[in-house]
């Protein structure tokens, strides 16, 4: 038969034996990644289901089963509604700058210029820095009396600000900080995902008369999508599980302003209240957080992306 | 159709088999089995780690069948990696603990009491200073051995005191001159304070402020530990105090990061630091002197001064075990390795017969100019932190309350006000 | 192609990437700079980048201040078997829920995104419970206290599946249906054609992977029990003490633990340019 025929069959809905035959073949690939996903981080997660309805406090041995206490005591409790404010607001400020920074740098490194190789390994070395060195800079950079950031302001008769010692302030430093961090990470996606644009398409739009920001709208970016999907999904999980750069410069504060949900679980399991089954009834509303925004990426990501399969 | 599926289970087959075969040469837990052999867990970096690798192989020297493994574990980590450890059923022999988790780690059950241990003939346990035994009791029950003290006093730089025509701080200084200072030696034009304080919000934040609050006749808690007692007019002193360098003379440097002012000193952009001796060795540029904490007068404070002692704690792995450890820590903990110990690395002497010795003071000058007077400075320790296990909550408001005031968020009276309402709570909801 | 006419002797794109490295590169500036000073110069505040004294001896100091020999040789272990293990695993079940249609995909699926969802302060101790019993009964030792508590929790993650998941959806079907009707069966189709296509994301994996499990701390802070088994962020944490930090020496074991790091990341970048026969797969 022509090739195209046998295209068309084999696209035409198998039958019944074959789709076992699919079906056990699918299994049997994702049987060992699951195995060990299982075993070393869902069982983990059940096991923190289960601490959450007890008053654990991970010193004495002893704990008893209160039931939906924490989750109780969760819903009054207002500095969980703050951390969740944080932790919304960062996300917001978060996902979409990084996007944007790495998309940008990444349309500007994809291309065969001379030196190309150093900055793409500029932008995955970002990655790469240990957290508390980026910290450490950014401290310094970000210092009301001495850091460079207020000195560039006062160059541009800009008000001096206070940065990390004002709480209205020191979330957005953060912003930055981890904004610095991950744009690595997303010029790394978007680089391996331009490689899938074909240039054949890119050219044909040229030849069209179409401007170069057009043909970027209308063919790059949607091509692009799945890795903007995946991106905005990977940076969402995480933004919304900050601590390292909290934990290491501001510690929640000034006044708390920079207690995310993650960082104030911390403080309840390990230093403030010893509190376990608390900070895992904590964990699991940001679990239900996290799930049902990540839902909603990949709903809305479904109209939005375009697969070429 | 059954290949495909054997590969694929034969990849992962290989995968791991390959990560446990080329895992061979790690090699796991030490101390099992040998009862004489025990298991160290510490933070001790540079001149320290120095010195007590040097202890602890004189002490298998003299004690043939011994075997002391230890390992280095961030003080701020250890906590969460004995409770994590201890849940998992293997504890470490001994662990370098804060004492300000005292009363939280007493809770655990794995830990032994130590409270015959100290009082056997020869330990003299009267010899630590009472900071120290303070914080390694709780309730009556001693956890802990003691691993290190140190308190606060004042760090100054001797040069900015000179350009601003300073009197150098006497012993008999008093709070309005330290204010007063910290205003000359503040020059906004050259980026220089008077003083430094950080505003995290965490314990460091507290633990300056409760000096001062004792300085001023203060305490933290009621003597049953069941009420706030520190709004008081001690209290609204304290802060006003802080508050008129904060806010009023803009003479304090404010570090939300707890990173930042030492190294700031060191560059003589600050006139005059509340520290600890930790820090001396981090001031290589400046020609610092130290002096205790200054005075209120009119109160009943006097140079008072606090102290953040850490314990050795010991956690029970079988009788032969913590019998090892038991008398390891007192071999570590005695005059004569205390003293070696202190000598080698500038931290101040555990044991007051070996602070008060003759020639000590001028030998640990040698090494760390000024240390002597936070040794003697041990003797203004008179009280410690309440030994609760609700003091970490305590200090978390006790922060907030600091920092609100610092900042100029809230106003003295107001924020002490509220902080003690919030105490009071979380007193009443632990009874 | 016909592109703007050229004013300048190099790509006008330089103006723009440079600034941009500048601002990428300056904390490892800052880093290189702290790791040949003196203690004394390092402890400046505002750090002063220009110092007076430069002491290379900072290096030979901090490798021999722990094992460093052995931290290294334990993390490229970890972090060489860790990138095997994943990219073996995870690209046959990201294949699979990318072509496969399977009872439960779904379910699956969300279930091993949901173990993206809990953070690690929270599974920590249940994982270690978890290992330790794994090793103790199933892989003869190699469990809390030896680096394979470090190998196999993370030899397959859920992000590995679900980024190679969401490249294999974006490869055109075309060629897998080509094999598939020339008789291969899905593994060949996997590992000759599809396998190939998606180099660049199996090596942006591959240098994800490393860096992960090369900077790992906080697992390895809680399993490993010896300094034989510990690995390089164990040994360089060795510098910073409670109260003081040795920062010179801390520093220049970052640049020594970035080096492998980058050396992994200029391989991987080869293979970020996909082969000529993969372009062009316009309309088959």
């Amino acid at each position: 038969m022509t090739a195209a025929a046998a295209i068309a069959r084999a696209r035409a809905r198998p039958a019944r034996r074959a789709r076992t035959t699919e079906s056990l073949t699918g299994w049997a690939f994702v049987t060992p990644a699951t195995v060990i996903i299982g075993l070393f981080g869902a069982a983990p997660i059940v096991w923190s289901l289960v601490l959450s309805f007890t008053n654990d406090n991970g010193l004495s041995s002893t704990s008893a089963f209160i039931g939906v206490r924490n989750y109780k005591t969760l819903i009054h409790d207002p500095v969980v509604s703050q951390a969740i404010e944080h932790t919304i607001v960062y996300t917001a400020l978060f996902v979409p700058g990084t996007m944007l920074v790495g998309l940008f740098l990444a349309v500007a490194m994809n291309r065969k210029i001379r030196f190309i190789w150093f900055y793409r390994t500029a932008a995955y070395a970002t990655m790469a820095i240990s957290t508390i060195s980026e910290a450490l800079v950014f401290i310094w950079l970000f210092d009301p009396s001495f850091g460079i950031v207020n000195y560039v302001f006062s160059l541009l008769h800009l008000p001096q600000q206070q940065f990390l010692n004002s709480p209205n302030e020191a979330l957005y430093v953060i912003v930055t900080m981890t904004i610095w961090g991950w744009s690595g990470f997303a010029v790394v996606i978007y680089l391996a995902a331009l490689q899938g644009v074909p240039q054949d398409l890119v050219e044909a739009a040229a030849i069209d008369g179409a401007g170069r920001w057009a043909t970027f709208r209308r063919v790059t970016l949607p091509l692009l999508s799945p890795a903007s999907l995946f991106l905005a999904v990977w940076l969402t999980i995480n933004a919304l599980q900050l601590f390292d750069e909290v934990y290491l410069s501001t510690q929640g504060g000034p006044l708390g302003a920079t207690t995310v949900l993650v960082y104030y679980l911390y403080q309840q399991a390990f230093t403030t209240n010893f509190d376990f089954g608390y900070a895992s009834a904590i964990a699991y509303l940001l679990f239900i957080v996290i799930l049902a925004v990540t839902a909603i990426q990949f709903r809305v990501g479904r109209r939005f992306t375009f697969y070429r399969s | 159709m059954g290949t495909y599926r054997m590969k694929a289970g034969l990849l992962c087959a290989l995968a791991l088999a390959a990560a446990t075969g080329l895992t061979a040469c790690g090699s796991g837990n030490v101390a099992t089995g040998n009862s004489k052999s025990i298991q160290i867990w510490e933070g001790w970096t540079g001149a320290e780690a120095k010195a007590f690798a040097h202890l602890v192989s004189e002490y298998e020297k003299t004690h043939p069948g011994v075997k002391v493994s230890t390992l280095f574990v961030n003080n701020d980590n250890t906590l969460q990696k004995v409770q994590t450890a201890v849940v998992g059923g293997n504890p470490p022999d001994i662990a370098y603990l804060y004492g300000s988790w005292a009363p939280n780690v007493a809770k655990i059950s794995s830990v032994v009491t130590l409270t015959k241990v100290v009082q056997r003939p020869g330990v003299n346990w009267n010899d630590f200073w009472v900071g120290e035994r303070d914080v390694a009791t709780v309730n009556g029950r001693v956890i802990g051995v003691p691993a290190l003290v140190d308190n606060l006093a004042v760090v100054y730089n001797k040069t900015l005191f000179a350009k601003a025509h300073l009197p150098l701080p006497s012993p008999n200084w008093t709070w309005p001159q330290f204010v007063a200072d910290a205003k000359q030696l503040t020059n906004v034009s050259i980026k220089q304070y008077g003083t430094a304080y950080v505003t995290p919000g965490s314990e460091d934040t507290v633990w300056h402020w409760e000096a001062l609050l004792w300085a001023a006749g203060g305490t933290i808690l009621n003597p049953a530990n069941t009420k706030a007692a520190f709004d008081s007019p001690a209290g609204l002193l304290s802060l006003n105090t802080l508050r008129t360098m904060a806010i009023t003379q803009r003479s304090m440097y404010l570090d939300p990061t707890d990173s930042a002012y030492a190294n700031l000193f060191n560059s003589g952009h600050i006139g005059m630091l509340v520290t600890g001796p930790w820090d001396l060795s981090g001031f290589p540029n400046v020609h610092y002197g130290v002096q205790i904490m200054p005075s209120f007068p009119g109160t009943t404070g006097g140079h008072q001064t606090i102290s953040g002692p850490d314990n050795w704690v010991i956690f029970n792995n079988g009788a032969s075990r913590v019998s090892t450890a038991e008398n390891f820590l007192l071999w570590l903990t005695a005059p004569a390795q205390a003293e070696y110990f202190s000598l080698h690395t500038g931290d101040l002497p555990i044991r007051a017969s070996v602070g008060n010795a003759p020639s000590f003071d001028a030998s640990m000058n040698q090494a760390l100019p000024d240390v002597s007077t936070f040794i003697s400075n041990l003797g203004n320790v008179h009280q410690a932190r309440p030994q609760i296990a609700t003091y970490p909550q305590i200090s978390q408001v006790l922060g907030t309350m600091v920092v609100s005031v610092l900042l100029g968020k809230a106003q003295p009276a107001q924020a002490l006000a509220a902080a003690a309402a919030k105490v009071n709570q979380i007193l009443a909801g632990s009874g | 192609m016909a592109g703007p006419r050229r004013r300048l002797p190099f790509s006008p794109w330089h103006l723009v990437l440079i600034p941009a490295t500048i601002v990428l590169l300056f904390p490892f500036v800052w880093l290189i700079i702290t790791s040949i000073e003196t203690p004394a110069e390092a402890l400046r505040f505002p750090p002063d980048l220009t110092p007076h004294v430069i002491r290379l001896q900072n290096y030979p100091d901090a490798y021999a201040a722990a094992p460093f020999g052995r931290f290294f040789l334990n993390s490229a272990i970890v972090a060489v078997t860790t990138v095997i293990c994943n990219l073996v695993l995870c690209a046959a079940a990201g294949y699979a829920f990318a072509r496969f249609r399977f009872l439960g995909r779904t379910a699956l699926f969300i279930a091993m995104m949901a173990t993206l969802m809990v953070p690690f302060q929270v599974t920590m101790i249940p994982q270690y419970i978890i290992t330790k019993w794994i090793g103790v009964n199933l892989l003869g030792g190699a469990g809390i206290g030896h680096i394979g508590a470090l190998i196999v929790p993370n030899a397959a993650t859920a992000f590995g599946v679900f980024f190679l998941r969401q490249f294999f959806r974006t490869l055109p079907i075309e060629y897998e249906e080509a094999a598939l009707v020339d008789g291969a069966n899905r593994l060949v189709v996997l590992w000759r054609v599809v396998l190939p296509l998606a180099a660049p994301a199996l090596a942006t994996l591959a240098a994800l992977t490393f860096l992960d499990s090369w900077n790992n701390f906080l697992w390895p802070l809680i399993a490993i029990n010896s300094q034989a088994a510990s690995t390089l962020p164990l040994g360089l944490a060795t510098f910073q003490g409670a109260h003081s930090t040795e920062w010179t020496l801390l520093m220049a074991g970052n640049v020594m633990s970035l080096a492998p790091m980058m050396i992994v990341f200029l391989i991987a970048q080869r293979y970020f340019v996909r082969s000529v026969a993969a372009t062009g797969l316009t309309g088959v």
